[in-house]
């Protein structure tokens, strides 16, 4: 998780949400990639919790997005993409091919955790009322977010200790 | 960045369809992420760009960018580069490839872009160890490292990928690692930016074939930022000896470059072809040059 | 009178005899003469033994000649290396040093008795005149002017231009060489005459250039914007052209790290939507084959130059062979067709070149210039080309309509698609050596292979149609035929005139394409012919074989091969040619029997 050129001290209402929203946009993105991947390794389970994660996040950024419109229309957006890397989406090596739904729920788990400490550092250094409302707000929903993933943790039955790369074929050189 | 200070580009621009073939959790993911990143700060459309690879996981890269790509032959990604700048020096061009590509295969090549300074950024992602055909020695492998043909221990030192760019004169050498994801989007702009041969080597973590201390936990815990040891990119020197720990240490950042970039192979082109094209014969009269009188 | 005469001279390295034929050539095209000069040399970069042969014609010139007419030894030792390169016979006047001290019954030429054997004190009169030896050519000229009427004035016009910036007193010394060579001549006239006539197009512009220059000349004319080469002999004269003249044009060179590297720009260069090109000798097509099958999977247009030499490995570099006609063709692993032409003269190079760049760019593929060490090294005097009568043909690139919906690889009913280059909006693609589908994008499907390589070796089809790459003289319906290209075909066209002269019924057959094989072109050429030769310049008779291969050849057809550097003589071809018709004729007495 890192940031890029955020004046947190001086972050408006709009950047900050704005930032929210490209969080949740690099987010779906990277579900949507795991999700992908999964695929193309014939992990079917994993990549169905992804394609989950992805509505979450989708939802959560349409929601996000309706409230921008609603309180500053179309004006243009200064914070940019670039500021952001993996607040909220999973680590890049977080993905393995042939992962149980139970590592791929274990690493949702841990970016919403990161996602958490994400909002939690930034709020000492907002200035804006509003703006530290909004963080306030994310952080709980980031609180939440990880209860839901609890949940569907609990619902796997216990792992067998086995391994899955006990089983699996060996890497097919190309 | 436009008026308003809205990117025209977004990472996504540059993002193709393709779905990448690599092994989830693969290194290479962040770093075409990184390219991404790169080139929409850069703002260049992707018509504009024209991005070469050798044959590797990694060389796999160019087909998951949005540019003009060329996913070409073991090891010959450099010349085809340069063939490419030299015929349209306007174009953005990249190479990418793995250290096997770069430093085995293809090694001879890259002596003699530095030479001829051609404005290519070239971007290595090292993982030490060749994954497309199941885990053999990489010429970046450490010595006594055991692989599959190596069951007893490699017997060769390691080539020091930084200081082998930095020794022929390179004018811009950087590392960078998925350990820090900002950093090395920065770095490859920067690169990029460069106005000459840039060398980027990448700490790309293999996750099927790599050691666990190449892992992304592992770099982490040798991982150092050149910024945060008061380097100055400026002295080359300096660099050399950083470079040297290459392997111990994961040296971040901008290790060299050169405060006043000479012109560049494309730029003397464009001079020598304005000089000798004014007083030219038209084409068509080439065979004149032969008559003897 | 004669209308033609061959001479062949050789000396060390120090004798300057190749400068000597290079005067002699220049003094006859200023005389209209047509003439053809070859180089020969050992291995030493200077100071080994060196040799040139210079042919002058009145008539345009086929080939450098069979035997000799005038052989010239500054010393035997040197001249005697040349072997067969050098042929002596009963018709050749041999002119030799004095000062070798051999006595003129003596020469050391094993089985020929020469028409005349000529001792010249050349070293003395050299030093005496111009006081130094090196002045030994000049003389040897001046000789030449005095025996056989060439160059009598237009030699030291040349030399007069050539050392002006020298000064006077250099000109002087060398006329007085001239002088004194002219006037030995004039005192010891030949048993017999041997004047050649003088031309009717005396006055008339005429070109002298070799193929390697020839053949960059003309792919800038044709375009080309790119050259990546490494040196090599004997190719390297295409690249140092390239070096002085492409950046006139907006176009660049690169002299690349390796071989590879040179032909990988060239391959780049293409790639960003230019005409490019390479140059090389059989080690380094070697080491270009997996380039040229990246070309031709990535559908990219490329011209590649191979000068053969002997081979394999480094074999003889600076002598002539035919021996990589297989390599051209078959090199680079995977099913491919890689179309190969062959120039057969300097002149016909010009032509040639630019039909590559046209196939290269059409067709979308490499395409090999297979040249050899004589043409490339070979100087011959050219009529002016009128290079306005050649059509230059450019790379189909989309249109924006087709650019909406970019595929790169798209089949099309010629199994051509346009293409686009960095640069165009709209046409980003990924090339690749991987297999692909038609938008570029790599796959590893059985069927889009199969496809792939449908659309990758069926576009070729039209070019085995292409008539006009093949040359076909003699008789339509002869029974007798011969086939050759390259430098070889020079040597036949001449056995032809003269097997035609002795009353043969021959015709001859020059494929400036040589691969794809055109069956179609070959199986009506063979319809009539009973008996033929397939001459060429390799050992394993790679010609016949690759013929054999694709067309079934008339029972009658068989090599006349042999490896580099020895050259083929026409008459040694006219006599093979009357071997085949009086096996003919006995086969057909034999015919005639009655049936039991």
């Amino acid at each position: 998780m890192a940031t890029r050129g955020i004046d947190f001290a001086n972050l408006s209402l709009k950047d900050a949400l704005d930032l929210a929203i490209l969080i949740e946009d690099e987010a779906q993105e990277r579900y949507e990639d795991f999700a992908a991947q999964m695929d193309q390794h014939r992990t079917p389970e994993a990549a169905k919790f992804f394609r989950y994660m992805v509505e979450n996040e989708a939802k959560h950024g349409r929601e996000l997005t309706a409230r921008r419109l609603q309180l500053f229309g179309d004006a243009p957006r200064s914070v940019t993409p670039a500021m952001i890397f993996d607040v909220e989406a999973p680590d890049f090596d977080a993905a393995r091919a042939f992962m149980t739904p139970r590592k791929a729920m274990e690493a949702a788990l841990a970016s919403e955790v990161k996602a958490h400490a994400f909002f939690v550092a930034a709020l000492p250094a907002l200035k804006d009322v509003q703006v530290r409302a909004l963080f306030e707000e994310l952080r709980e929903e980031e609180l939440e977010h990880q209860h839901l993933v609890q949940i569907e943790l609990a619902k796997l039955p216990p792992e067998s200790g086995l391994s899955e790369e006990d089983f699996v074929d060996e890497p097919a050189p190309q | 960045m436009s008026a308003t200070g809205t990117c025209e580009y977004q990472p996504k621009d540059y993002k193709s369809d393709l779905k990448p073939i690599w092994c989830p959790g693969c290194g290479d993911f962040s770093v075409v992420q990184g390219i991404y990143r790169a080139l929409a700060a850069i703002g260049r459309p992707p018509h504009e760009i024209a991005f070469v690879s050798g044959i590797g996981c990694s060389s796999r890269i160019p087909g998951y960018t949005t540019a003009y790509g060329f996913n070409s032959v073991h090891g010959r990604a450099l010349p085809i580069a340069q063939g490419i700048k030299m015929a349209n020096p306007e174009l953005t061009v990249l190479a990418a490839g793995g250290d096997g590509d770069g430093f085995s295969i293809g090694g001879g090549h890259i002596a003699h872009l530095i030479r001829r300074n051609m404005d290519i950024t070239y971007i290595v992602m090292d993982n030490q160890i060749y994954g497309l055909t199941k885990g053999q020695l990489s010429p970046t492998s450490q010595k006594g490292r055991v692989t599959c043909t190596s069951r007893f221990g490699s017997l060769e030192e390691p080539v020091n990928p930084l200081l082998y760019v930095l020794a022929y004169g390179a004018g811009f050498v950087a590392q960078a690692s998925p350990t820090d994801l900002v950093g090395m989007a920065a770095t490859i702009e920067e690169a990029i930016r460069y106005p000459g041969f840039a060398f980027v080597n990448i700490q790309s973590p293999c996750v099927t074939y790599g050691e666990e201390a190449q892992q992304i936990k592992g770099l982490k815990a040798i991982s150092e930022t050149l910024a945060s040891l008061g380097h100055n990119p400026a002295d080359r020197l300096a660099a050399m000896d950083l470079a040297q720990h290459y392997g111990e240490k994961l040296h971040l950042g901008v290790f060299y470059r050169n405060p006043e970039p000479p012109p560049t192979y494309g730029d003397l082109v464009k001079e020598r072809q304005a000089l000798l094209s004014k007083d030219a014969p038209p084409k068509e009269r080439i065979l004149d040059l032969f008559i003897k009188k | 009178m004669r209308k033609d005469l061959v001479f062949g001279m050789a000396g060390s390295g120090g004798d300057g005899i190749v400068s000597a034929g290079e005067s002699l050539l220049q003094a006859a095209a200023a005389e209209g003469y047509h003439g053809v000069m070859t180089k020969s040399f050992g291995s030493q970069i200077r100071g080994g033994e060196s040799s040139c042969r210079v042919r002058i014609s009145t008539d345009p010139i086929l080939n450098p000649g069979g035997n000799l007419d005038v052989a010239v030894a500054l010393n035997w030792e040197d001249f005697l290396k040349f072997g067969a390169e050098l042929p002596v016979s009963g018709t050749t006047v041999v002119i030799y040093e004095a000062a070798t001290g051999i006595p003129e019954n003596q020469i050391p030429l094993v089985g020929v008795t020469p028409l005349q054997v000529i001792a010249v004190p050349i070293a003395e009169m050299a030093k005496s005149t111009a006081g130094t030896e090196r002045a030994k050519n000049t003389v040897v000229l001046g000789l030449i002017a005095g025996w056989f009427g060439i160059g009598a004035v237009a030699v030291m016009k040349g030399i007069r231009k050539k050392l002006a910036k020298k000064g006077e007193e250099l000109v002087e010394a060398n006329q007085r060489a001239f002088d004194a060579g002219r006037a030995f001549a004039m005192e010891h006239p030949l048993k017999a005459s041997m004047n050649v006539v003088a031309s009717e197009t005396k006055g008339q512009t005429k070109l002298i250039t070799d193929g390697n220059d020839m053949c960059a000349a003309a792919a800038i004319f044709a375009g080309c914007q790119f050259f990546g080469g490494y040196p090599i002999t004997p190719s390297t004269e295409i690249m140092q052209f390239f070096t002085d003249h492409v950046w006139k044009y907006g176009g660049s060179v690169l002299q690349a790290e390796d071989e590879i590297a040179g032909i990988g720009a060239a391959v780049g260069a293409s790639f960003a939507g230019k005409k490019s090109m390479t140059a090389t000798s059989g080690p380094g097509l070697s080491l270009k084959s997996e380039m040229m099958g990246l070309a031709s999977i990535a559908e990219l247009p490329l011209v590649i130059v191979d000068v053969q030499r002997g081979g394999p490995s480094t074999g003889l570099p600076t002598k002539t062979e035919q021996s990589d006609l297989f390599a051209a063709c078959f090199s680079a692993h995977g099913d491919v067709i890689r179309p190969v032409l062959a120039p057969t003269s300097v002149a016909d190079m010009f032509r040639v070149t630019i039909e590559a760049f046209n196939i290269a760019e059409h067709y979308q593929t490499p395409v090999i210039v297979l040249s050899d060490q004589e043409i490339a090294a070979r100087k011959e005097t050219l009529d002016p080309i009128d290079t306005s009568a050649f059509k230059i043909v450019n790379r189909l690139v989309p249109t924006s309509a087709e650019l909406q919906d970019y595929k790169r690889f798209k089949q099309t009913e010629n199994h051509i698609s346009p293409i686009s280059h960095p640069g165009m909006i709209g046409g980003t693609y990924l090339a690749s050596g991987i297999e692909h589908v038609e938008s570029g994008a790599p796959t590893n499907s059985g069927n889009v292979h199969q496809r792939m390589n449908d659309k990758r070796t069926k576009k070729f089809e039209p070019l085995k149609d292409r008539k006009d790459l093949f040359e076909v003289a003699g008789n339509p319906n002869a029974p007798i035929a011969m086939v050759a290209w390259g430098s070889i075909a020079g040597v036949c066209r001449e056995a032809l005139a003269l097997a035609q002269a002795e009353g043969l019924d021959v015709k001859l057959l020059v494929p400036y394409l040589l691969y794809p094989v055109a069956e179609g072109v070959y199986h009506d050429f063979f319809t009539s012919v009973q008996k033929g030769l397939v001459i060429e310049q390799t050992h394993l008779a790679q010609t016949f074989k690759l013929l054999r291969m694709h067309i079934d050849l008339p029972k009658g057809l068989r090599p006349l091969a042999r490896s580099g550097a020895n050259p083929f003589l026409p008459s040694e071809i006219v006599a093979a040619l009357k071997t085949l018709v009086s096996e003919l004729q006995r086969s057909h007495e034999g015919n005639l029997q009655p049936q039991e």
